[in-house]
């Protein structure tokens, strides 16, 4: 048993992060959102020579080969910064679905990926809309019963604001004709697949923004100054950051857990489920704490910290909310025959 | 990353299944699934004998190192002692003091006559510890403790004088771990020594304390010229606070393994009973046992993620946040347990005050977020040592 990441790994983590915290810079998340596309060709340029968008694909593809447990950690640095780009559903979703398909669609779209040809995007009928439609070379949409590999000229895409100026949403319309690239049991499946993988991501940016929001607080608390010191010092403002701190810790590990089992193909729908409830719930409390303690200066547009706050708020909702995943868990516990007691270590 | 156990694992695992189906049973059916917190009372003198019992198979102290007489188990092995100790419902254990902080803190900080005068009794279940910080004047403040600890040269011995309070067991126990203060100009941290007194003595009083359970596990010790023999303190006078960190760095190691599968247990049964009597129907009460089992695998998953160690560099900040959050998790899942059982909640056992398996827990639980340590004081160390935040001020 050991439940820890290798040098290489916390390595390479390290290497991504100062890359994404020195490029992707609230100033530019700022342009980003008054561009007209509401992405940066030239930042998704620069993550591919990284190796970032083909950090799942296969070598025989032109990739890194790596699995969900070297990226769970790279996806909580994408968190960190907010990157407004697809890079975590790229990576943790719609790479891993087309490798399993496999066949014509791998060996074309693949390529392009690694080498940052073309953005690829997610939406699973669960979420309503699609992130990213109108911007990816290629569209992945899931349903229960039908899988589909859509280019632009097949399917028509209208934009919806989010609330998360970062996020480009849209609903879609599959043009009449298209058939799907999978259907039946196996759409089945890899339905099931696009919706776990899609909540671990998820899972795993609400872990990155929750660390976010605690540094700006603790830096801002501890330099603002009421009735002579330092608000920091206050124990009401401190136990607001301490239950942040204690939430966002023990939402770590079952974070990894569920990158585990889906890294190696185990089961992975409860330990998805609890990893996409604690994460939300730890960033969820980091925005609500953060913002407390900033005064009204927390409410502003101005102030940095609802470019995270709001990201989080989608990650909580999107990929199943709070809800479906308490659901997934309850049906779990109650299932006849499940063990629960001494011995269930993992 | 690697979360699955060796071979060699589960041969251990199943000797250690053997070993306790064919030992726990007969004179010991009476202490099975007994004896755990708020039930410290339960047939003692049984339990006393089961450590004995322990002793005999060798699975006592099983994480000490081989020179000091124990197994050396590895971090695996003892998740897995732990496991079916849990499973075959393994007493309470009455050694737990002793195993995992007196003998650890001995080992790490004793002088070799100590190991050898103190580790050989903890080893055989024979010889059991307690606790002696918390004063009437010093409980979050622990370095405000009052009691002196004065050296007598004529007698060659320490003589210590003061009161202890909560000391948890000490009417059990043969031994207690002191901390007193050695240099009676000192304030704070500074000018403690840390002591190892025996009980049986004229110096010593034993008084217990009932809680609010109407039983009781806790006591005030009073010490009238209570002797130490010269040799019984660890460390030198003005170590003490220094050792009586060290220890509770022990407290927050392996020694909660055990613990938490006492939770699992305990949620095994909520989740048992809701099915019976219909509270699993409940959509409030769903959600509330699946946010109990989601907790239950966050203290799972991040005790053995901080006992494989490794270069996280969170690991310290892990183990600050470990009490605070299992203690919360515990006292809500007694209330838990108390809105499953419904009304019948509010029903005793038997006259007089017999509790339940869960009534007791419940009211158990309530002194998780104190004992050890509060909540409040948890806190205060997660936001000034964890995140760095400003120290508050300090009279
Ligand atoms: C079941 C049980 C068993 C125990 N067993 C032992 C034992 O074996 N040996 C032993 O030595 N001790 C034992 N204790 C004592 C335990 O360690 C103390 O109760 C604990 O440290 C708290 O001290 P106190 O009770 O004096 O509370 P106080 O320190 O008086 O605290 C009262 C309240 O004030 C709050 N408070 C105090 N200071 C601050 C601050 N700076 N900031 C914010 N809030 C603050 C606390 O959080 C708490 O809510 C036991 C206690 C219990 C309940």
């Amino acid at each position: 048993m050991d439940f820890t990441f290798s040098e290489d790994q916390l390595l390479f983590r390290d290497s991504v992060r100062d890359f994404l915290v020195n490029e992707v810079t609230p100033e530019r998340i700022r342009g980003i959102w008054e561009s007209d596309s509401g992405r940066d060709d030239g930042l998704w340029q620069q993550l591919a020579e990284m190796g970032l968008t083909g950090i799942t694909v296969p070598e025989a593809h032109g990739g890194l080969g790596m699995d969900e447990l070297d990226f769970v950690l790279l996806a909580q640095e994408c968190g960190y910064v907010a990157l407004p780009e697809p890079l975590v559903n790229t990576a943790l979703v719609a790479v891993p679905v087309i490798s399993q398909l496999g066949g014509q669609a791998a060996a074309e779209w693949l390529p392009k990926i690694a080498a940052g040809e073309t953005r690829v995007a997610v939406g699973c009928s669960d979420n309503g809309l699609a992130e990213d439609a109108a911007q990816a070379g290629l569209l992945l949409w899931a349903e229960p019963q039908a899988l589909y590999l859509l280019t632009p000229d097949q399917f028509s895409a209208r934009f919806n604001e989010s609330v998360d100026p970062s996020r480009r949403l849209y609903a879609i319309d599959i043009a009449a004709g298209v058939l799907p690239a999978a259907s039946g049991e196996q759409a089945a499946a890899l339905y099931q697949a696009v919706l776990d993988r899609g909540a671990l991501g998820a899972a795993a940016q609400a872990l990155g923004l929750a660390q976010r929001m605690i540094d700006i607080s603790v830096q801002y608390t501890s330099e603002r100054q009421q009735f002579g010191k330092v608000i920091g010092s206050f124990q009401a403002v401190k136990h607001h950051m301490a239950n942040v701190a204690v939430r966002l810790e023990y939402a770590k590990a079952p974070v990894t857990r569920a990158a585990y089992a889906l890294a190696r193909g185990e089961a992975a729908q409860v330990a998805v489920s609890h990893a996409k409830l604690v994460a939300c719930e730890a960033a969820n409390l980091a925005a609500k704490n953060s913002i407390q303690v900033h005064g009204a200066m927390g409410y502003t547009w101005e102030v940095d910290l609802h470019i995270f706050m709001k990201k989080a708020w989608a990650m909580a909702g999107t990929f199943g909310d709070t809800g479906f995943h308490k659901q997934r868990v309850a049906e779990h516990i109650f299932a006849d025959g499940v063990a629960l007691g001494a011995g269930t270590t993992f | 990353m690697k979360l699955s156990f060796s071979p060699q694992d589960e041969q251990f695992r199943e000797e250690v299944a053997q070993w306790l189906a064919d030992n726990l049973c007969g004179e010991f059916e009476c202490v099975r699934h007994r004896g755990g917190p708020g039930d410290e009372h339960h047939r003692v003198a049984e339990r006393k004998a089961w450590e004995r019992k322990l002793a005999e198979g060798g699975w006592t102290c099983i994480g000490w190192p081989k020179e000091y007489g124990g197994r050396g188990a590895s971090i695996e092995q003892q998740v897995i002692f732990n496991e079916e100790y849990a499973r075959a419902g393994g007493p309470g254990r009455i050694g737990h003091i002793g195993e995992t902080l007196a003998g650890p803190t001995i080992i790490a900080f004793g002088s070799d006559e100590q190991k050898q005068k103190y580790l050989p009794g903890i080893l055989r279940g024979e010889v059991f510890w307690c606790q002696g910080y918390s004063e009437p004047s010093a409980g979050s403040d622990l370095a405000n403790v009052k009691t002196r600890a004065e050296f007598d040269e004529a007698a060659g011995k320490w003589r210590i004088n003061g009161q202890k309070v909560w000391t948890s067991l000490a009417h059990e126990s043969e031994y207690c771990f002191v901390i007193a203060r050695t240099d009676p100009q000192s304030v704070g941290h500074k000018g403690l020594g840390f002591f190892l007194v025996t009980m049986d003595q004229p110096g010593v009083t034993v008084r217990p304390i009932e809680q609010l359970t109407g039983t009781s596990e806790f006591n005030e010790v009073f010490f009238d010229d209570a002797e130490c023999d010269a040799a019984d303190i660890v460390g030198a006078p003005g170590d003490g606070w220094k050792v009586a960190m060290g220890l509770l760095g022990f407290e927050r190691g392996v020694s909660t393994l055990g613990q938490q599968m006492l939770f699992q247990n305990e949620f095994d049964a909520i989740v048992k009973l809701a099915k019976d009597n219909g509270a699993a129907k409940n959509p409030a009460l769903r959600q509330r046992i699946a946010d109990a089992h989601v907790g239950l695998k966050i203290l799972r998953y991040n005790s053995m993620r901080m006992l494989s160690g490794g270069g996280d560099g969170s690991l310290q900040k892990e183990a600050m946040i470990y009490k605070l959050y299992w203690a919360t998790w515990h006292r809500n899942l007694g209330k838990l347990a108390m809105d499953v059982l419904g009304q019948e909640s509010e029903i005793l056992d038997e006259a007089p005050y017999e509790l339940n398996r869960l009534q007791s827990m419940y009211l158990f639980t309530r002194s998780d977020t104190i004992y050890g340590g509060t909540n409040q004081i948890q806190r205060n160390i997660i936001a000034e040592r964890a995140l760095g935040m400003p120290r508050e001020p300090r009279g």
